[in-house]
């Protein structure tokens, strides 16, 4: 159940909201993004599209992880690296020009985290760094689904098979998730590529196609953690 | 007479005229340039026939690459999927007397005719069942994609459920705005020839005179060209099929997120039987039935019963058979015009298909070469309409129903095509297989479709055991591997009606 409400320094005085990162939360191996956060994104995981399971709409999204709910970046010391927009958010949603909160949600309380508001009623650094996460959220959404329309209507994205094998014997195969076209990207005439430039788009693009990268870099990160145990066992096991 | 064929005009503005000129423009779309041009002209005053409600998978190719958007197409034509065909009451006629002609070919068909081993051990499943995924699909409504699959894609073989009227208007827009076909309306009140006969001339009340250097006969039961002018006759084949007239009549569902079958369901009757396709919006039924053996009245009463409602049914006379040539000098007949048969099996569009892609594709380049493509033409096309008056027969020469005249009198070996008994003979100590009898590039049934009904049907084909041994462990595998595959599809796809909604209100993605 949900329980929404305009966030108010009246009410929710006391109110405080766990914002670290947590498994019941966060353990998310594909996380919707915004351009906005590209750039921030393409040093540390790959960002590819994917559809949404209810309209078919591609959306852009952060690879975290190589199995569902598998997220790579979420360690024993808590998440490690950029943290995509859509988890810093919480439990917090934008009604027409509010801020909302959703007061069912778990995270949602009157202690052991973040509280939004000061003993004398003013919004804490917390409260601030969301508000400003949602007002670029927003827009951030529209910009982002304009981009995919620009890569849709030029034909520039492709389907990727991911498939990969452990080293515990295990193998993972990455269904629905599409990239750039390079080959059409290559083939664009020159007004295209001009105009792709003009808009900022050229940078989007080669962000999405360096960050393939890092597949293997985080395989290899995965790898490692399977076959830590194996590795302290005797050579004879 | 040697002269390029550079102006195709297209008579008739139905779902025929209108595919065969977008199939031409699109082929030829390169060469309008140059001077290449199709023109459709249509009667304002004829109202479109609108006939079959149902098509083939082979609509879905024919859109593509007349580079129509699966979503429009959808949203236009109050289409919906198709996933094969339900035969009730046609073996015994008893409660639970059906089997599927689905659209999917059986698992594994080119590696091992599974007919022997289903009939050595069905384990309780129907042959479609054993074979193909698609009847489980069918029987629990649910979709052959899911929203994410990309537009004219599927996780299961379809075809499509159509409003035919909405069709012919969605493809006029289509034609006109984006493949260049000239739209003239104008009713033709003359047709003038030169002295070999080549229609040269449409004189027209409306828009003067419209030569060209060849025709489509696109005007349905009219053949104003292939017939009134060239003087080609029809071959009728009432001998085999039986059927003479249909009674149609439009329900609503039951409400408005009623279950949509993406089956065509064909329920055998006291003398014929009755579709029932599910669009969104409604559900089309209709009464193919012999007026030889039974009368308006009688056949009225059948079809209010099975529809649940009084509404007045419309009657549409039927004239099976087709025309002893489609193709005569330079003009060729497409559609009604070329022929009609009952819509057991859903072929009229696709006969429409066929034919405009070899128009196309076959195009003559000169007047001079014109008779060799219409020759190929009338041979090939000649082929396919036995071949579906055949298969259409085989659904009532395997009846086991004995309770009227008309089930009886189908039985009749003096009713069945030749070539049909001699199949069936052959058939009694071998399944049809593959390529053995239907070996064309484009066979319109495959063997496939023949298995379906002939094991749909109860036919016994005497098994070799020890044959059956050599392929034994292949078999098994394959059905096994249907059964998990048909597994998967009901966990993973999604209701019918839920996917038709959600491609109306997101559409589908490109890739």
């Amino acid at each position: 159940m949900t329980n929404i409400a305009i966030v108010n320094a009246h009410a929710h005085r006391d109110l405080q909201v766990k914002a670290k990162a947590s498994p019941a939360f966060d353990a998310k191996h594909f996380v919707a993004v915004i351009v906005a956060e590209f750039p921030l994104l393409a040093v540390q995981c790959p960002i590819l599209l994917s559809k949404d399971a209810e309209t078919g709409a591609f959306v852009c999204g952060a690879v975290l992880g190589f199995a569902q709910n598998e997220n790579l970046f979420l360690t024993q010391d808590g998440w490690q690296g950029y943290r995509p927009l859509t988890l810093q958010r919480g439990p917090f949603y934008t009604v027409g020009e509010d801020l909302a909160i959703d007061l069912d949600d778990a995270r949602v309380g009157t202690d052991a985290g973040e509280p939004l508001f000061s003993p004398n009623g003013e919004m804490t650094p917390y409260l601030r760094g969301i508000i400003n996460a949602m007002q670029e959220l927003r827009p951030g959404l529209e910009r982002t689904k304009r981009f995919i329309e620009t890569l849709m209507n030029l034909k520039l994205i492709e389907p990727i098979d991911i498939s990969l094998s452990f080293d515990d014997g295990s193998q993972h195969e990455l269904a629905n998730l599409y990239t750039i076209d390079r080959e059409a990207l290559r083939a664009l005439p020159d007004a295209a590529v001009l105009d792709l430039f003009r808009r900022g788009y050229m940078q989007l693009i080669y962000l999405m196609i360096a960050s393939l990268k890092h597949v293997p870099l985080m395989a290899e990160r995965k790898n490692k953690q399977l076959t830590a145990g194996l590795a302290s066992a005797p050579a004879w096991g | 007479m040697d002269r390029p064929i550079q102006h195709i005009v297209i008579v008739g503005g139905g779902t025929a005229g209108w595919l065969t000129a977008g199939v031409i423009a699109a082929r030829h779309k390169a060469r309008m340039a140059s001077g290449f041009k199709v023109t459709l002209v249509e009667s304002p005053n004829v109202a479109i026939i609108g006939v079959g409600e149902g098509t083939w998978p082979t609509m879905r190719t024919t859109l593509e690459k007349m580079g129509v958007s699966e979503t429009e197409f959808f949203r236009h034509c109050d289409t919906a999927f198709k996933q094969g065909g339900k035969f009730v009451g046609w073996t015994t006629g008893a409660p639970d007397d059906a089997y599927y002609h689905p659209l999917m070919l059986p698992h594994g068909w080119s590696q091992v005719n599974l007919v022997p081993h289903w009939l050595q051990d069905a384990r309780g499943r129907t042959f479609s069942a054993a074979v193909c995924p698609q009847e489980a699909i069918c029987e629990e409504g649910l979709a052959p994609k899911t929203i994410a699959t990309p537009e004219y894609r599927g996780l299961a073989n379809y075809a499509y459920h159509l409003d035919a009227g909405k069709f012919a208007s969605f493809m006029q827009k289509h034609c006109t705005q984006k493949l260049g076909v000239h739209h003239v309306l104008a009713d033709v009140t003359q047709v003038k020839q030169d002295e070999s006969g080549d229609i040269t001339t449409l004189v027209t009340g409306q828009a003067g005179e419209i030569t060209g250097d060849m025709f489509v006969d696109c005007t349905g039961f009219r053949a104003l060209l292939i017939e009134k002018t060239l003087g080609v006759g029809f071959k009728d084949c009432r001998d085999v099929l039986f059927c003479d007239t249909a009674l149609a009549v439009q329900v609503p569902h039951e409400s408005d997120d009623a279950p949509m079958a993406s089956q065509t369901i064909a329920t055998a009757q006291s003398s014929g039987w009755i579709w029932d396709i599910a669009l969104p919006t409604r559900r089309g039924l209709g009464y193919v039935y012999s007026s030889d053996h039974i009368d308006e009245e009688a056949a009225r009463a059948e079809l209010a019963r099975y529809a649940g409602t009084q509404a007045e049914a419309r009657k549409i006379p039927i004239r099976a058979g087709h025309r002893e040539m489609f193709w005569k000098n330079n003009c060729v007949a497409v559609g009604l015009a070329a022929g009609f048969l009952e819509p057991l099996e859903a072929s009229a569009i696709m006969l429409i298909e066929l034919s405009a892609k070899i128009i196309a594709d076959q195009l003559p380049a000169r007047r001079s070469v014109m008779d060799i493509v219409a020759r190929r033409f009338n041979e090939v096309t000649h082929y396919r309409w036995g071949r579906i008056i055949d298969f259409l027969k085989l659904h009532y020469v395997l009846t086991q129903r004995t309770d009227t005249a008309f089930w009886r009198d189908n039985v009749d070996p003096a009713s069945i095509p030749e070539r049909l008994q001699d199949l069936l003979r052959l058939w009694k100590y071998r399944a049809p297989w593959f390529l053995d009898e239907f070996d064309r590039l484009e066979e319109v049934f495959p063997a496939a479709s023949y298995q379906y009904v002939l094991y749909g049907m109860g036919f016994r084909t005497e098994v070799d055991l020890a044959d059956n041994g050599a392929s034994a462990t292949l078999a098994s595998r394959i059905m096994e591997e249907n059964a998990a595959m048909a597994q998967k599809m009901r966990a993973n796809l999604p209701k019918n009606r839920d996917l038709v909604r959600k491609i109306r209100d997101h559409g589908m993605q490109s890739i």
